[in-house]
């Protein structure tokens, strides 16, 4: 049953604005369908200037992580019926904080990718593989670091973070995860470097325990637990 | 080797006791990553649970076993009598003092992001620290009752 | 804004308790110092201390004490044992019942005296 929603969306043209302003809209929309469905709606057929960035639209590329209600999510896997939209509440949707905004709902994703990289996201091992096979991992090894490889980079978590958006050069928990998911990699050897990037000031140890990382990640990743295990493990193995 | 499937939720092995073997080059510890971030974050800890107990038996005895219109010059001569009363004074003074400047001092790193003014600031806490600590150890060690003035 | 749940809100708390029992410290280590002065000067001071608006904002105090410490229990059992980041809602849920179920009681006890003589 199609109802009418009303939309408030956080809007900025650097080009024109001088600051970011809200502007509302009313869209003709099911409550089965997703906030994504609702932008695209308003871009193609009331405002075309909308800018949001998408692309597989169902989850698992992270480009459409934003501010749905005032928390992260993914645009395309929030129904309009999950945040009220049908019941005739009004749906805020902003760009996520704690980085730069590029252009209405599109942020500045530079930073986050260079502390993603600063973490060393690849394997390493000094040693060659054996010439038979590959390296060998158990099942019980490979369920170690097993949540925290579903990673999709969307920078919800980044976004939820206050320290994060305390700045100015702390890692941010997906930087962490990513690490978590070589550190305890039994095949990984980069153990000892990733630890002392991640020991250091702006490291593991700017995470205040909030949780809103673990509430905010769309694929259920316990990013605080992953968090908490470096840091252990740095205490123990000093 | 088990051949029965595993729901994976609920069986996580701990990856902190189980990851020891191949994090180095050669196999070994890694370096040690202590360093004070590390200490600090492990200090509040410690001295948390210190103080719970400390804080709480304060609290306990000032404000419901006793409470302020009980406590006077008298009470703290008669409390300081004992040396395990200032011992713990002590105690509670050098923890609370600590525990709550580092909480200031991650505040600073926080929130204030130039280089100078956090010098400034963490060196005004170090500073403001340590006067606090030699006044507060300074009175509860040395304290020594004085001949009551006549009443008035 | 960013509406964060119960795990914000309790962290705000905890940084606010925090500055506030360190605040109160530095001003109770100067007024027991006066203690080194003799008699007279400190129990004048005592004076102020037993007004109304002080007992009230001692039991704020003894709150905020409570509260920062059992959120920091709450805290340490996250750090050191990974099934407490599972239960996260519960452990909230426990805590905060227990800081209301140790204050208002305490309140009773701390404020019954001073406005039902």
């Amino acid at each position: 049953m199609a109802t009418q929603v009303t939309v408030k969306i956080l809007r900025y043209d650097p080009e024109k604005d001088k600051k970011a302003h809200f502007e509302t809209y009313t869209v003709e929309a099911d409550p089965l369908d997703r906030i994504l469905d609702v932008l695209n709606s308003i871009k193609w057929y009331q405002d075309g200037s909308l800018t949001y960035r998408r692309s597989c639209a169902h989850g698992v590329c992270g480009s459409d992580a934003m501010r749905i209600n005032g928390r992260n999510r993914l645009a395309c896997k929030v129904l309009v019926r999950d945040v009220g939209g049908d019941a005739g509440k009004k749906i805020q949707i902003e760009p996520m904080l704690g980085f730069r905004i590029l252009r209405d709902l599109v942020v500045d994703m530079d930073p986050f990718f260079e502390k993603y990289k600063s973490i060393k996201p690849y394997l390493i091992n000094y040693e060659d593989a054996p010439a038979s096979s590959e390296r060998y991992q158990s099942a019980e090894d490979r369920e170690i670091f097993d949540e925290t490889t579903k990673c999709i980079l969307c920078g919800a978590c980044s976004g939820s973070c206050p320290p994060y958006w305390a700045g100015p050069d702390f890692v941010g928990p997906a930087a962490i995860v990513n690490a978590h998911r070589f550190i305890f990699d039994s095949r990984d050897q980069g153990a000892a470097e990733r630890l002392s990037i991640l020991g250091e000031g702006e490291g593991v140890f700017r995470c205040r325990t909030v949780y809103n990382c673990t509430d905010a990640c769309p694929r259920n990743i316990p990013v605080t637990k992953a968090i908490e295990q470096i840091r252990r493990a740095m205490l123990y193995n000093r | 080797m088990s051949t029965e499937t595993k729901t994976t939720q609920h069986t996580h092995p701990d990856p902190v006791a189980r990851t020891t073997r191949r994090w180095t080059r050669s196999g070994g510890r890694p370096r040690p990553t202590g360093n004070f971030e590390l200490f600090s974050w492990y200090f509040f800890r410690i001295s948390g649970i210190l103080l719970l107990f400390f804080a709480l038996i304060h609290l306990l005895i000032m404000h419901l076993l006793n409470n302020v219109d009980v406590i006077d010059y008298n009470f703290i001569v008669q409390r300081w009598a004992s040396p395990l009363w200032r011992t713990f004074d002590i105690m509670l003074l050098v923890l609370a003092l600590t525990h709550g400047l580092n909480g200031a001092r991650v505040l600073i790193y926080d929130y204030v992001h130039s280089r100078g003014w956090r010098t400034f600031a963490v060196t005004t806490l170090y500073v403001v620290g340590i006067l606090f600590i030699v006044l507060g150890a300074q009175v509860i060690l040395t304290f020594q009752p004085q001949i009551q003035s006549v009443a008035k | 804004m960013y509406r964060g749940q119960s795990g914000m809100w309790l962290w705000i708390l905890h940084r606010l308790t925090g500055v506030g029992i360190l605040g109160f410290l530095f001003l109770h280590i100067a007024d027991t110092y006066l203690v080194g002065f003799g008699a007279d000067y400190y129990n004048e001071l005592l004076f102020l201390y037993k007004n109304p608006p002080f007992r009230v904002l001692e039991w704020v105090l003894v709150g905020a004490v409570l509260y920062h410490g059992f959120n920091g229990i709450r805290l340490i059992l996250m750090d050191f044992w990974d099934k407490a980041v599972d239960h996260h809602k519960t452990l909230v849920q426990i805590t905060v019942v227990a800081f209301f179920v140790v204050w208002l009681p305490a309140g009773f006890f701390m404020l019954k005296p001073v406005f039902f003589k």
